[in-house]
């Protein structure tokens, strides 16, 4: 199964399951947790069910294509549904199934990991889902985003897709995996990876980047001021963007980083706080 | 009557599982024992997947047998025999036919009345109402909630199956109810399972794929992984912890075996085995101390048909081995030394600084160190280690590996040739974790261990984090044994306070709360660790008082002077010179200190007490300066005779003032050579009178 299949099945799958099938958003962000469609809508207390695939960016993971299984953007395939089901672990289980993976012949475990972001005030409880010691997905409880104790309680299922991938096709390098039958990951990606690693690592200007994340952080709260928060939110995810860059080009102080984690956690929480006042009016 | 609950949750972490079922086993007994319902045999059972608990049990409470009287026999039945109103009227009121009135006999004479039975309650009934409230009331170290539901639990509960006495018992629970049945394996054997008591219960899992007990899943584990070594001739590199998680998180045992390619055998053992077990949880193959290329892993399944658990680890374990190698070979493209001035970017503490900050310090420490303890000739090295001690945080192997921070730093300055005393002292520095772990081997670590112990300690105290009940946010608690651990082990004869002082002084004005303040603070809460880890020890905690009570200036020496008073615990001469002690301090009680003067000792019972008190303290004041306390003692405690004769025969009270305070000044002196062993006030003597005061 080629990475391409991989995706309309889990689509075909989670969407069989009443999941809306959402595009990508279209900005960069670290993980698809952080995306409007899980952040905003776990937020509030309406039922929820959402599918997408998510590339993520992680400028320090960069490797210039030269490292098996690192890359600086990955894809991830993120599965929310609020409130959480009580069979959610047999559907995931069903899931994995469907994908032609005999479970008598493997060993699926879940392994205790709780998750947490302090830069989106979020964490939760859960697992890491290992295939024959392969860590697959994240399966995770929500309990708080952007400071807010959340309720009902949403399940989140991140599959890396690369990772499951590699185990379905039984490869060793990820750029060796089939995008499609006649397309490698190598052939779309590796220019990419060896491209940005060295933009991440080397050539991103600091100056400019301190300032793109000063301006991006007044606009935040202009418009959270405005009580426009889905920009709002935006500016928070290029906050975090603009943060990352410069972590991977080394270029913090002592308190710098810290500092600049607590102020994105300050704009997402007030934005967290304002939309569920907002949605709980009547 | 046989009680069986199993509470079927999502994957719980071992932690969660172990304070759980103790939990629920002591909230259990404690209710029925509410209940007065005798509980007989009680067990329980666990997979990271099941909360088992099993007891045997009466069916419900006992009847309770009740004498109600009424009125006097005269009063109750006329002349005739026939009852009397006041009969018939108390038999109306207690709802009972009249006819069922007997004569009770009674101190106060014969009434009327009848027997009262009140039935107990069914074990049932009270089962329902309590194994919910129990389970409610469990608590996880982290909690959570799920789904619509308002309970908080480890994970979520999905299923409740319960029986009393081969019938189901059925309560709610957050929209669940309780039924006589439960799942198999949850991949292996996913069906449904009824069952009417604990031994169908125990075989039915058994056949579906789950063992519910820990001890014979870990022996399950134990005799696969000997025979995958028997013929290799080789052992596990012990990881308890290991084992005990995934005893754990598997509910039907397969140990696996698969190998990695020899070439990555040059990554040290330490690095090899953390690689293994943090990933994927495996186990790391030695002969003696030569690490094997091979693994041993638990998977939770009956076999591995296809191979492919062992091939999908091995291909993940590769990966990782892979990147490990490249990290190793990276970091050592770049020498510590070159790397260090990086430690200006990384945070120490907020208010403290960055790690280059505590390296500054640490190199003053150490100095400080080698001298007070006199091994100036590894000064060089040991400040060496400091310089260095910390730079491995700006490892990509510490990144990946935190745990391995230090050794990683001792195993790259050993790769780059430093010499071995310092990759030595930077490789055990962390050590030791906690009471049960090692102190460092070697003195330099040792020393490099204390310095960043004790600068952590009163940098965070300094700058006025409070620590409050059982938190411990930096570790400070773990800090101070460690701290006390090598200065005890390690015989370190040194002024505690003074260097308490130093750490502050080292700090300067970057501690905010006043210097006096701090180690007041530091003092007391080193007195309560050292306090605990001699009651650890199992010595008496009035030998302990009196020990500490006289200051912990020396901690080395508070631990001599313990041991002291505990190896003359049991002579004949112990109590009756506690007592003596006793009555010195007493009488000294509130005086002020006078001068002694030789030629105004009048009577021949002070005369001889001075002079044998000069004497034993010429003797002892060069071993009580080197810390000989056991031998100081048993000499001091040769003044006894002297002192009782003293006490016989001269009156210390005597009206001329100036023979009353020489008296006292010789008490004083005494007082103050045997308060430097030890406070013998606060030891406890069989049969004293509390308070006893004069």
């Amino acid at each position: 199964m080629s990475l391409q299949n991989l995706v309309m099945s889990l689509q075909k799958f989670w969407t069989d399951q009443g999941c809306y099938l959402a595009p990508s958003y279209d900005l960069e962000v670290g993980a698809g947790t952080m995306t409007p469609d899980t952040f905003f809508r776990v937020l509030d207390k309406r039922p929820w069910k959402v599918a997408y695939v998510q590339p993520s960016r992680r400028p320090t993971d960069g490797r210039f294509g030269q490292n098996p299984h690192r890359l600086q953007k990955h894809y991830q395939f993120q599965v929310i549904i609020k409130p959480s089901p009580a069979d959610i672990q047999k559907i995931y289980i069903d899931g994995l199934a469907s994908l032609g993976i005999n479970l008598a012949d493997h060993d699926l475990r879940f392994d205790e990991d709780d998750w947490e972001s302090p830069t989106i005030g979020a964490w939760g409880v859960g697992w890491q889902v290992m295939l024959d010691g392969l860590e697959i997905s994240q399966f995770t409880y929500f309990q708080q985003a952007g400071g807010v104790e959340i309720f009902p309680i949403p399940v989140e299922i991140t599959y890396g897709l690369e990772r499951l991938e590699m185990f379905l096709e039984e490869k060793d390098n990820i750029y060796d995996l089939k995008w499609s039958e006649d397309v490698s990951y190598r052939d779309l990606r590796f220019e990419e990876e060896k491209e940005f690693s060295e933009y991440n690592f080397n050539q991103a200007t600091v100056k400019s980047l301190r300032k793109y994340f000063e301006l991006s952080e007044k606009e935040a709260a202009h418009l959270i001021e405005k009580n426009l928060l889905l920009p709002a939110y935006d500016m928070c995810l290029k906050c975090s963007h603009f943060f990352n860059l410069l972590d991977a080009r080394g270029a913090f102080s002592v308190t710098e980083r810290v500092k600049m984690i607590a102020q994105i956690r300050a704009l997402v929480n007030e934005i967290a706080r304002k939309y569920t006042t907002n949605r709980e009016k009547p | 009557m046989e009680f069986l609950l199993e509470i079927n949750v999502e994957e719980m972490p071992s932690s969660h599982v172990r304070s759980a079922l103790a939990d629920l086993q002591e909230k259990f007994s404690r209710e029925l024992a509410a209940a007065k319902i005798p509980v007989g045999v009680l067990r329980s059972y666990s997979t990271c997947r099941r909360l088992i608990i099993l007891a045997d049990m009466a069916p419900g409470q006992e009847d309770r047998e009740e004498i109600v009287t009424g009125p006097p026999k005269a009063a109750a039945f006329a002349a005739d025999g026939s009852p009397t109103p006041a009969a018939l009227g108390f038999a109306k009121s207690k709802g009972i036919p009249v006819s069922e009135l007997q004569v009770i006999t009674t101190d106060r004479g014969e009434y009327v009345g009848f027997k009262k039975i009140e039935k107990g309650q069914s074990g049932a009934d009270i089962l329902v109402r309590i194994i919910p409230q129990i389970l409610s009331s469990l608590s996880f170290p982290k909690m959570m909630r799920w789904g619509e539901g308002s309970l908080r639990f480890s994970r979520p509960i999905r299923n409740i199956f319960c029986l009393f006495g081969e019938k189901p018992l059925t309560f709610s629970l957050d929209g669940l109810t309780s039924h006589n049945a439960t799942m198999g394996h949850k991949l292996l054997a996913p069906q449904k399972i009824e069952a009417r008591n604990f031994q169908e219960y125990k075989d039915a899992l058994q056949e579906k794929r789950v063992i519910i007990d820990e001890a014979e899943r870990k022996q399950l584990i134990l005799g696969q992984i000997e025979s995958h070594l028997a013929p290799l001739n080789a052992q596990l590199y012990p990881d308890p912890e290991l084992l005990a998680k995934l005893a754990n998180d598997v509910e039907y045992p397969y140990v696996f075996m698969g190998s990695f390619p020899e070439g990555y055998l040059n990554l040290p053992l330490e690095i090899l085995s953390t690689a293994m077990r943090e990933g994927q949880k495996l186990f790391s193959v030695v002969k003696g101390k030569k690490q094997l290329p091979f693994f041993l892993g638990v998977a939770d399944s009956p076999a591995d048909p296809k191979g492919f658990i062992q091939k999908g680890n091995e291909r993940v374990l590769k990966a990782r081995l892979e990147d490990a190698r490249f990290f190793w070979e990276q970091d050592l493209k770049t020498s510590l030394k070159k790397r260090a001035p990086k430690l200006k970017l990384v945070l120490f503490q907020e208010k403290l600084g960055s790690y280059d900050d505590k390296v500054q310090r640490l190199k003053k420490l150490t100095a400080y160190l080698c001298a007070k303890t006199e091994v100036a000739k590894i000064e060089k090295d040991v400040v060496q280690a400091a310089e260095l001690s910390k730079v491995d945080l700006l490892t990509d192997m510490v990144r990946e590996f935190p745990g391995l921070q230090g050794k990683v730093g001792g195993l790259y300055a050993k790769a780059e040739g430093l010499p071995a005393t310092v990759a030595q002292a930077i490789y055990e520095h962390y050590q030791p974790v906690g009471l049960e772990d090692e102190p460092p081997s070697t003195t330099a670590g040792a020393l490099l261990s204390l310095a960043d112990k004790l600068d952590s300690i009163v940098g965070v105290v300094g700058v006025g984090i409070q620590m409050t009940g059982s938190s411990d946010p930096f570790g400070l608690r773990r800090n101070a044994q460690g701290v006390c651990k090598i200065i005890l082990e390690r015989k370190l004869n040194l002024s505690f306070l003074r260097l308490l002082d130093k750490v502050c002084a080292v700090y300067g004005d970057k501690l905010k709360r006043p210097k006096e303040e701090v180690i007041d603070y530091c003092r007391e809460f080193f007195l309560n660790r050292l306090r605990s880890i001699f009651d650890k020890w199992g010595f008496r905690y009035d030998l302990v008082n009196a020990a500490l009570g006289v200051g912990i200036d020396n901690l080395y020496y508070s631990y001599l002077r313990l041991k002291a008073l505990d190896s003359l615990k049991s002579s004949p001469q112990f109590e009756p010179m506690i007592l003596m002690a006793k009555r010195v301090h007493n009488i000294i009680g509130g005086q002020p200190p006078g001068a002694m003067n030789a030629d105004l000792f009048e009577e021949k019972g002070e005369r001889e007490l001075y002079s044998t008190f000069s004497i034993i303290k010429e003797n002892v004041t060069p071993m009580l300066a080197k810390g000989d306390f056991s031998q100081a003692q048993k000499i001091i405690f040769r003044i006894q005779p002297s002192l009782n004769n003293f006490f016989d025969h001269v009156l210390v009270m005597a009206k001329e003032t100036k023979l009353r305070k020489n008296r006292l000044a010789l008490l004083q002196a005494i007082s103050k050579i045997l308060n430097q062993i030890a406070d013998y006030s606060q030891v406890v003597v069989e049969g004293e009178k509390p308070n006893n005061k004069r």
